[in-house]
């Protein structure tokens, strides 16, 4: 096993995700305020990066239902954090 | 248990399409990220159109192949709708009387979001398989529209609008249902259901759509998964990426799909991002060439799918497909069927890609009319006669078959008319 998944490796877990599937934004510009649509991201996109993200936390069991009411990022990294410690 | 499944199949899916692109070009959205969501047209519903005229459309032409004594062996009429004009009459009602069907025929409407069109499949194969009443045939008719109108305080240039408008679209497609599976042959017992309690997508309301988009396709990504789960369950030797020739999705739109399957074969494969691509464009990208140029027709859309695949696919070999239907609210589930070049050069003689290419193209001024609610029947209307002129430079007629439109409701009967 690696480091413990601290919320700092989490977030850049999400950082990551969404630089890849959004090239025209830069990770300094991932204000915790803002939301994926606020990034540019389109609902194919949204998709794309949030199970990205579980594939990289390996979060296989969460289900994505679950991430329709985070509105932000900051919300986002904390719902992950939960889902992490839950294992 | 012998063979079961669809014997014959036909979609229609109206007279009038609309350009997304310039759709979207004309709404003032960045067109560069719209490819991403695989759409090309969509049709429109005229005023004079409903669920009644798509439904009776569709299923003549199948209707009419067989013998009168094939005809009269239907025994169960299954309209598959959320697009209903009456809380109490079926809508089946109409179709048995306008597709001329035996007195001795069950008539039901069923409901089940975009996943009413799989509910109907699979209450038919039951009825067949149950062997109750020997030789008998069942008919399921999915029909579905949006009539997209402006809702009061709604903004058409916000981004949900952006997703739905586009994406609406309106059709049907009828399945006969039998013992002489020559299209699609059921794999009996292979059958994955999933479905729980959300509030995702719904029509709360008489002509209008309520929801979550967002929710609806993460929804629809949990489905997949947990409805192919419950398949392997079953049938413990099937893999995502190798038991199935073909996949046929519900598709709300192409790149919902693409999203899917990319998440399905991470999941299940453990193949590269590139391999996935090119395992997309084998094996799903058949199923949406239809799809793409009719938009979500709800209930029907999983059959449109299907008819894409075989119409487009390989089966110089026979070939499994693996389907997948989701209906918001929700209920879902993962099923599969085989093709063989039979079906295929049967489906392929009912023309189904030249009748698309033959719905007149809609102009902008008149599109955004029909939008205003020009000419529109809402729900509930009790007395109207339709103007089959209401779009100067479409007429109903010259299909090279007759067509049923809507002509009239009186006393909230609706009337209509064959139109050569």
């Amino acid at each position: 096993m690696g480091e413990p998944m601290t919320d700092e490796r989490i977030r850049g877990v999400v950082h990551q995700a969404i630089v890849r599937v959004l090239p025209r934004v830069r990770s300094n510009e991932i204000a915790g305020h803002l939301n994926l649509r606020e990034l540019g991201a389109d609902s194919v996109d949204r998709v794309e990066i949030l199970t990205s993200i579980l594939d990289s936390l390996r979060l296989q069991k969460t289900p994505l239902a679950k991430f329709a009411d985070i509105r932000n990022i900051d919300a986002l990294v904390a719902f992950l954090a939960g889902e992490v410690a839950r294992g | 248990m012998g063979p079961v499944g669809i014997e014959a199949m036909n979609a229609f899916c109206g007279i009038a399409r609309l350009d997304v692109l310039q759709l979207a070009t004309h709404r003032g959205l960045d067109t560069s990220r719209f490819a991403n969501l695989l759409m090309e047209e969509k049709t429109v519903p005229l005023p004079y159109e409903d669920p009644v005229t798509y439904g009776v459309n569709a299923a003549r032409p199948i209707l009419d192949q067989l013998t009168a004594a094939e005809r009269d062996s239907i025994e169960l009429l299954v309209a598959c709708t959320e697009s209903s004009f009456d809380f109490g009459k079926a809508m089946s009602t109409y179709l048995h009387q306008h597709l001329g069907l035996s007195r001795n025929c069950r008539l039901i409407e069923l409901k089940s979001a975009c996943y009413s069109g799989v509910a109907g499949l699979q209450m038919a194969v039951n009825f067949i398989l149950s062997g109750v009443s020997p030789g008998a045939k069942a008919l399921v008719v999915a029909s579905d529209l949006s009539r997209f109108s402006i809702a009061e305080g709604g903004d058409a240039s916000t981004e949900d609008w952006s997703f739905a408008e586009p994406s609406s679209g309106a059709g049907a497609v009828a399945m006969l249902v039998s013992d002489t599976p020559r299209v699609f042959r059921v794999d009996v017992g292979a059958n994955g259901y999933y479905g729980y309690e959300v509030m995702d997508t719904c029509r709360p309301v008489a002509d209008s759509e309520a929801g979550d988009a967002d929710l609806s396709l993460l929804s629809y990504l949990d489905c997949c998964e947990n409805a192919f789960r419950e398949y392997t369950r079953r049938v413990p030797a099937a893999n995502y990426a190798e038991s199935f020739g073909y996949l046929a999705f519900h598709t709300p739109f192409g790149g919902m799909v693409k999203g899917a399957h990319r998440t399905m074969m991470r999941k299940f494969s453990g193949k590269n991002r590139g391999d996935i691509e090119a395992d997309f464009q084998r094996r799903v990208a058949p199923g949406l060439s239809y799809c793409q140029r009719v938009g979500n027709i709800m209930g029907a859309t999983m059959a449109l799918s299907l008819l894409g695949t075989i119409d487009h696919g390989d089966f110089a070999t026979a070939q499994r497909i693996g389907c997948f239907s989701y209906g918001s609210g929700c209920s879902s589930e993962f099923f599969s069927g085989v093709v063989t070049q039979e079906g295929q050069q049967r489906q392929r003689a009912l023309g189904l890609g030249e009748a698309l290419g033959r719905r007149q193209q809609l102009s902008m001024p008149d599109y955004d009319a029909l939008l205003k609610g020009n000419g529109l029947v809402r729900f509930g209307t009790r007395n109207a006669e339709l103007d089959f002129g209401v779009v100067s430079s479409i007429r109903p007629g010259g299909w090279g078959r007759p067509l049923l439109f809507l002509s009239a409701i009186r006393d909230f009967h609706r009337d209509y008319q064959w139109i050569s």
